[in-house]
């Protein structure tokens, strides 16, 4: 049982600042969870706290039955990965895999036989004599790896490993690392800002920001219904387009005004979001939700081409309307207007999002 | 063309500027004393000075003494300022007064030490003894090395402490099979420097000391008598000098130039 429960932790570095503030979490056991957020958002901090590399000013961590909160961190049995992957550049790739079990009092021939399986699995074999500094970084990445698999332990925790990667290696390693939780059925709490390793490795993702939580949910949930703007524009590249909007009407029939969109909104979101026609709104778009074509749910919203990026398999355009408001699409290949043009794209009301202006939060969560 | 040898020219001058003075010594070492300050460079080469020095001088004992204070006070030392200087660079402790403290205490003008060290000294008897000499010399050494090594230890990044210490190492594990390892370089610096700095002081090795404790630099001052200045064996004392020095220098280029930490993160 090494399920990781934090009961409302906090790192305070005094003078009112702090690191992680009042966060409580259940990472369930055999879950991948992410930790996503910008940096400075507590994520990483959140991490070594369960490490017991960082010290808990206030609230409990449990792994597993136990209480660790006090623990030193050889005592918790979990395994770090870092993002400098912290090899022991004086020992070569076969000792810094030995160094945990060694600590540890493992027999020597059940570590010979854990670095034999490590390295088989990663790759490692040919390396396992050589210093850290003569490997590459996808080695290096391979090393931590291995270093916190030999040990077994209860927990793996990882900051931000692949960041140090180019972008095919980390592609590459991105789908290993599932592979390898999938094979292990461990514990795993991943920290990240990139959200595209959020959305692809998590079972769940925890968002972050400011030292505290904003959404926790499986990937695709927290994308179709963010808390929040901040999840909202943080969870997609581009950044969800975020509009000043008003709504006027009843269930019945709701109009949208939100600068050059305006309308009916479809039926569905009339009976959704009629409580929101009583104050100020944000409209949420994805960029994948303004399209080049209408449909019965869109609603038109013309402007001049100032972004064009042509991505082979799609293109994303960014529209700036005569308000001066700023709207990307992800459209088809297909459409691939040139700079300056004026064109006229769909907004799919049928996907809108909406959050109260006051404090960002999303109206289909209110309850 | 002309670029490169108008800068090796300059080059050149530049190391004679530095070599010239140390084979002018070398070389009156090498000639009679009555010769030392002939034109020719080796009007006649002799072992005389070297000889002179060790039987009517006790050289040996002077050198040895040196080789004894300078070893002994690194000895000691090291791991004192490497264990500050690891608490200094982790922990911040003391804060910055601490810190300030072991700066300024480099600020201060040796002999400004003296006194007090020397009453304290006559107190305790460890005057005329290389068991004080040896302390002194730690304590003075003490701040600087703590200094040094705070930096380099500033510059070992954090997290192989915290990979040793969730592989199973205590804090004091993690100083010792990681940090201290990855910190050789640094500490063999710091160490040759603390040796150098031994070596070559004069000040205390002869307020504190005596004739039997004379260490080399004492030994040398003292070849200047009422009847004038022994130059030749002055040259053949600080020719021997030298000697360990170079050695030192050649350990800290080796040293200092290999970043063993290369390869660790990144």
């Amino acid at each position: 049982m090494t399920a990781i429960t934090l009961d409302s932790i906090s790192r305070d570095y005094g003078s009112g600042l702090y690191g992680v503030r009042d966060v409580s979490l259940t990472i369930d056991e055999g879950e991948f969870m992410v930790l996503l957020g910008p940096s400075g958002c507590g994520k990483s901090t959140t991490l070594r706290m369960i490490a017991g590399l960082e010290e808990i000013t206030a609230g409990r961590i449990r792994i597993g039955a136990r209480d660790v909160t006090e623990l030193p961190p050889r005592d918790r049995n979990v395994a770090v990965v870092f993002q400098s992957y912290a090899l022991y550049p004086h020992m070569s790739v076969r000792e810094n895999m030995r160094f945990g079990m060694k600590m540890r009092g493992t027999p020597v021939a059940e570590q010979d036989r854990r670095i034999a399986e490590a390295a088989s699995i990663l790759g490692l074999e040919p390396y396992l004599d050589r210093k850290p500094g003569a490997l590459s970084g996808g080695q290096r990445q391979r090393v931590a790896l291995g270093r916190a698999m030999v040990r077994e332990p209860d927990v793996f925790l990882m900051d931000e490993p692949l960041s140090n990667l180019d972008a095919k290696l980390r592609g590459e390693m991105r789908q290993e690392l599932v592979k390898l939780h999938r094979r292990l059925g461990k514990t795993m709490v991943f920290v990240t800002h990139d959200h595209v390793e959020a959305m692809t490795m998590g079972d769940r993702i925890c968002i972050m920001r400011d030292g505290h939580i904003e959404q926790v949910g499986p990937p695709l949930e927290v994308y179709a219904n963010p808390a929040n703007t901040f999840v909202a524009q943080f969870l997609a590249s581009p950044a969800m387009n975020l509009i000043p909007a008003s709504l006027a009407g009843d269930a019945t029939r709701l109009t949208l005004k939100a600068g050059p969109i305006s309308g009916d909104l479809p039926p569905a979101q009339a009976a959704l979001y009629t409580k929101a026609a009583q104050e100020p709104a944000i409209l949420g778009l994805r960029a994948e939700d303004v399209l080049s074509e209408p449909t019965a749910s869109t609603l038109p919203v013309a402007g001049k081409v100032i972004v064009r990026e042509a991505l082979g398999a799609e293109n994303l355009i960014g529209i700036e309307t005569a308000e001066g408001i700023a709207l990307s699409a992800r459209t088809g290949r297909d459409f691939l207007p040139a700079f300056g043009d004026q064109v006229t794209l769909h907004a799919d009301m049928a996907r809108m999002h909406l959050f109260r202006a006051s404090d960002g939060k999303a109206w289909s969560r209110q309850g | 063309m002309t670029r490169p040898v108008l800068s090796h020219l300059g080059l050149i001058l530049a190391c004679l500027v530095v070599l010239l003075p140390i084979l002018w010594v070398l070389r009156t070492s090498l000639v009679p004393e009555h010769a030392s300050y002939a034109k020719e460079i080796f009007p006649s080469i002799t072992l005389d000075n070297y000889q002179a020095l060790f039987a009517d001088k006790n050289f040996g004992r002077n050198y040895l003494n040196s080789l004894i204070v300078a070893v002994l006070s690194v000895v000691l030392t090291m791991p004192l300022a490497a264990m500050t200087g690891y608490a200094f660079a982790r922990f911040r402790t003391g804060g910055r007064l601490a810190r300030f403290a072991t700066l300024a205490s480099q600020m201060l003008p040796p002999v400004a030490l003296a006194l007090p060290v020397f009453m304290l000294y006559r107190v305790t008897g460890l005057t005329n003894s290389l068991t004080g000499i040896v302390l002194v010399y730690s304590a003075i050494n003490l701040p600087f090395l703590t200094w040094i090594l705070m930096g380099f230890f500033e510059s070992i990044p954090e997290d192989l402490e915290g990979a040793a210490m969730t592989d199973g190492a205590t804090r004091w594990g993690a100083f010792w099979r990681v940090v201290l390892p990855v910190a050789a370089p640094g500490i063999m610096a710091a160490a040759v420097l603390g040796f150098i700095l031994s070596w070559n002081e004069f000040l205390f090795a002869l307020i504190l000391g005596g004739s039997k404790t004379a260490t080399v630099p004492v030994a040398l001052a003292a070849l200047q008598t009422s009847n004038g200045v022994q130059i030749s064996q002055v040259s053949a004392g600080v020719s021997l000098a030298i000697l360990p020095l170079l050695i030192a220098v050649r350990f800290i280029q080796k040293y200092l130039v290999q970043g063993l930490s290369f390869g660790s993160v990144k």
